[in-house]
């Protein structure tokens, strides 16, 4: 209602020379538009027409309801549009379509296009800076700004309507060593935006920033900020919040996942688990109080951040109804746990893995001290860039299948004193690995069907549809559709690489699919 | 004891030219004891290029090569790079970095002429630093491989490895361990397809639905096309579902075989192939 109000006034001030009624109606359109999108309960369903937030909804299923394009008629997706963002970086993000407008960033780029036809409406350009140039995941939506983070971690909020800055603050310092690709997690008023930074010994922080004014209302620290005298990390430091979090509006809960510890692969300077590293935090989204963790990698040496979507899923689960949260984790465990209390319910590998000795009680992977870095090296599965990655999974309530783009990988970790105790201090080569989408059923944690992708990892994430529907990409390049209970493959388009997970909306009674491939926006339909 | 931290803190930070790399209270790291590759033609560059080259190679390759070029997340250490050694000017690194390695996760830089050139001396600037102070926080040495029993891999090697199906230590690697030392040799020894020079492609045989049959080296492949380049060098492209089609590729044993390496057997069998001089 707040927010109707702030429209209404919004729209009375603008417009001098419109009919009064007309831009009452308008606007009166605008404010259930608006307003519907960024209630809670639309950002658990939200409309057809839109992809309000990264992950499409609050719950991270990357699941859509709509069902023109089936298993029966996908062979005839033809492209509708191409949007090529004319700059050599790859498209990492996840388009955010709001009001007809997609928005797609890439570090420093941030996109504005009619989602009908593919053209550029504006383009933004932030300040020149030196922080890593790395990827980008893409913005999020409140009211009437778009909200961009930046390489050197700073926030801006610009008008949808014409990419002008409102405004511009620093989430971390840079000179330190944070930087940010953040695609933020909006909560009310509430802009929750994490950072990275793996090679400085840096806390891990996640900031609350209100969404109007642009000043910070909490900080959540996973590793403990200097000064503080005996740490419950163990003295370890990192713990990076640099993914999209989920939140559920009915416990009131934002979950997150965190990275790895630094120094990231000496563990003898930091001992014990090193909470909260890789872990799964939940959080108040009010104050930004942690409610509960649970850590995927006690005690992390290999820079296995649990910063893999905590997917919310409320169903059946081996005979009780539960509200679960599901994680593919880079470590190569899959983890169900009940998200009220954290509690885990199933523990189980998707992917190669021989750095545990087993399962503790609390459902938490043992390390293994001997795949630990040594100085004459010690072959691990997963490699460095993990059993999964940032690319996003999807899950499909009817088919009972949690999706993942999963890799078998081996590297060689080496550490000797001689390295260190800062940033990265150790090393670490991947060796080779093996790509497949998989299938996993969530209350066995056994792979329903397995579906290989190429040579080394795929980038692409994971969409399903309600027609049954899985959508993905593979490694050399093509954006694929494959039939969801059986992982067949139903259609294909060689697009280039993609570097993160497809959308769907209907627009004018007509759905489209929106796949990143190399630097470009490729649009699919129905002929 | 603190202090004299801080103070080779400040020193190596000065000397890398990245004292952000160095958080206050971070401790020095030792150098390693392997010196890098030395720069086989010496070469300068002004000051002021160095400082444009550090800012752009931060922001375009930090990430994977370190902020100070001595490696990063997943790139290697580019003070210790043969590349780098044997580049002047830019010769080898502007076509690298033009073309980039996609298949091993570099991609390629669209970058003009005076980002290069900068690129380029702060690469060789930190070259040139890394070899005073003899660094490399990435480093391995090969004296810190050498925990292997030769007999036990000798044997790993004829035996439960199946290295010997393919492998002959009097034939295709008679004198391995001339060519290879250390690291690398680890690297060509678990999955030679990373290394280089790359190993032979693997072997296509193409089967037409005319019977005709064709054969070749591996040029691509994936769920939906098959390419090989024939011997007169045309690569030639087939959709899987018109033809039959055969692939030998010994890099799928080697894949196999890294779920089947204990720690023990792999250092055993480096410390055999380092035998093999």
């Amino acid at each position: 209602m707040t927010i109707c109000t702030t429209f209404m006034r919004t729209f009375r001030h603008c417009g001098k020379n419109t009919n009064k009624n007309q831009l009452m109606r308008s606007s009166l359109y605008v404010c259930v538009v608006v307003c519907f999108c960024f209630s809670a309960a639309a950002q658990l369903k939200p409309p057809i027409d839109n992809w309000p937030t990264y992950h499409g909804d609050y719950t991270g299923q990357r699941h859509s309801p709509l069902t023109q394009i089936t298993p029966a008629n996908v062979n005839q997706l033809a492209q509708v549009w191409r949007f090529q963002t004319g700059q050599p970086q790859q498209i990492k993000a996840t388009p955010i379509l709001v009001n007809r407008i997609i928005y797609i960033s890439t570090p420093d780029n941030l996109w504005a296009i009619d989602a009908r036809t593919g053209r550029q409406i504006w383009h933004y350009t932030s300040p020149m800076n030196n922080a890593f140039h790395i990827g980008h995941r893409g913005v999020a939506v409140y009211k009437d700004s778009v909200y961009l983070t930046t390489p050197d971690a700073h926030l801006i909020a610009l008008n949808t309507n014409d990419g002008a800055v409102r405004w511009n603050v620093v989430v971390a310092d840079s000179n330190k060593g944070y930087w940010s690709t953040n695609a933020p997690l909006i909560v009310g008023n509430h802009v929750i935006v994490g950072v990275s930074g793996d090679f400085d010994n840096l806390p891990g922080q996640l900031k609350s920033i209100d969404a109007d004014t642009g000043k910070t209302q909490w900080i959540f620290y996973s590793t403990p900020p200097p000064g503080i005298s005996d740490p419950p990390s163990g003295g370890a430091t990192g713990g990076q919040m640099w993914m999209t979090g989920t939140y559920d509006p009915e416990l009131n809960l934002v979950y997150v996942g965190t990275g790895n510890p630094t120094p990231v692969l000496n563990g003898a300077v930091r001992r014990g688990d090193n909470p909260w590293t890789c872990s799964i935090v939940a959080l108040r989204p009010d104050t930004g109080k942690l409610v509960w963790g649970f850590q995927a990698s006690p005690h992390d040496t290999h820079d296995w951040d649990a910063a893999e979507v905590p997917v919310l899923v409320d169903a059946n689960f081996n005979g009780a109804s539960r509200k679960m949260l599901m994680q593919a984790s880079r470590n190569g465990y899959f983890f169900v746990l009940d998200r009220t209390n954290g509690k885990n319910l199933l523990t189980a590998p998707f992917a190669t893995v021989n750095w545990a000795k087993g399962i503790d009680k609390d459902g938490r992977p043992i390390p293994d001290p001997n795949k630990e870095p040594a100085r004459d090296g010690r072959l691990v599965a997963p490699n460095e860039s993990g059993a999964t990655n940032y690319r996003s999974p999807s899950f499909d309530a009817s088919a009972g299948l949690f999706i993942v783009s999963a890799q078998d990988g081996y590297g060689i970790y080496f550490f000797k004193p001689e390295h260190g105790e800062y940033g990265w201090a150790g090393a670490d080569y991947g060796i080779a690995g093996r790509a497949f989408l998989r299938a996993i059923d969530y209350q066995t944690g056994k792979i329903k069907w397995n579906h290989a992708l190429g040579d080394g990892a795929s980038a692409a994430g994971v969409l399903t549809t309600d027609s049954g529907l899985t959508f993905t990409g593979d490694v050399p390049g093509n954006a694929m559709a494959l039939r969801t209970s059986d992982g067949t493959t139903l259609w294909h388009a060689a697009i280039g690489r993609m570097g993160n997970a497809p959308i769907t909306y209907q627009l004018d009674g007509r759905q489209f699919v929106i796949f990143g491939g190399g630097s470009s926006l490729y649009a699919f339909a129905l002929q | 004891m603190k202090r004299i931290y801080w103070i080779a803190a400040i020193l190596l930070g000065a000397l890398s030219g990245i004292g952000a790399a160095q958080a206050p209270g971070g401790r020095a790291q030792s150098p390693a004891s392997q010196p890098p590759p030395q720069t086989l033609n010496p070469q300068s560059y002004p000051a002021d290029l160095v400082r444009a080259g550090q800012t752009r190679f931060t922001s375009e390759c930090g990430f994977c090569h370190g902020r100070d070029a001595a490696g990063g997340e997943t790139g290697p250490d580019l003070t210790r790079s043969m590349l780098v050694a044997e580049d002047f000017r830019g010769n080898k690194i502007g076509p690298l970095l033009r073309a980039g390695r996609v298949d091993k996760g570099m991609p390629s830089f669209d970058l003009n002429d005076a980002d290069l050139g900068a690129i380029v001396a702060f690469i060789h600037d930190q070259k040139t630093k890394g070899e005073s102070v003899g660094g490399g926080r990435r480093s391995v040495d090969v004296t810190d491989l050498e925990t292997g029993d030769v007999e036990a891999g000798r044997k790993y090697f004829s035996g439960a490895g199946n290295c010997s199906k393919c492998h002959s230590p009097t034939g295709d690697l008679a004198g391995l361990a001339n060519r290879y030392r250390g690291l690398p040799l680890l690297q060509r020894m678990l999955y030679p397809s990373n290394t280089r020079p790359a190993p032979a492609p693997a072997k296509v045989t193409v089967t037409l639905p005319s019977g005709e049959t064709i054969s070749g080296s591996l040029a691509s492949r994936d769920e939906f096309t098959i390419a090989l380049t024939d011997s007169a060098g045309m690569t030639r492209t087939w959709p899987v579902n018109d033809v039959k089609f055969t692939v030998d590729d010994p890099m799928t044993a080697h894949f196999e075989q890294l779920g089947k390496y204990s720690d023990d057997d792999m250092h055993n069998v480096y410390a055999y192939l380092q035998t093999l001089r």
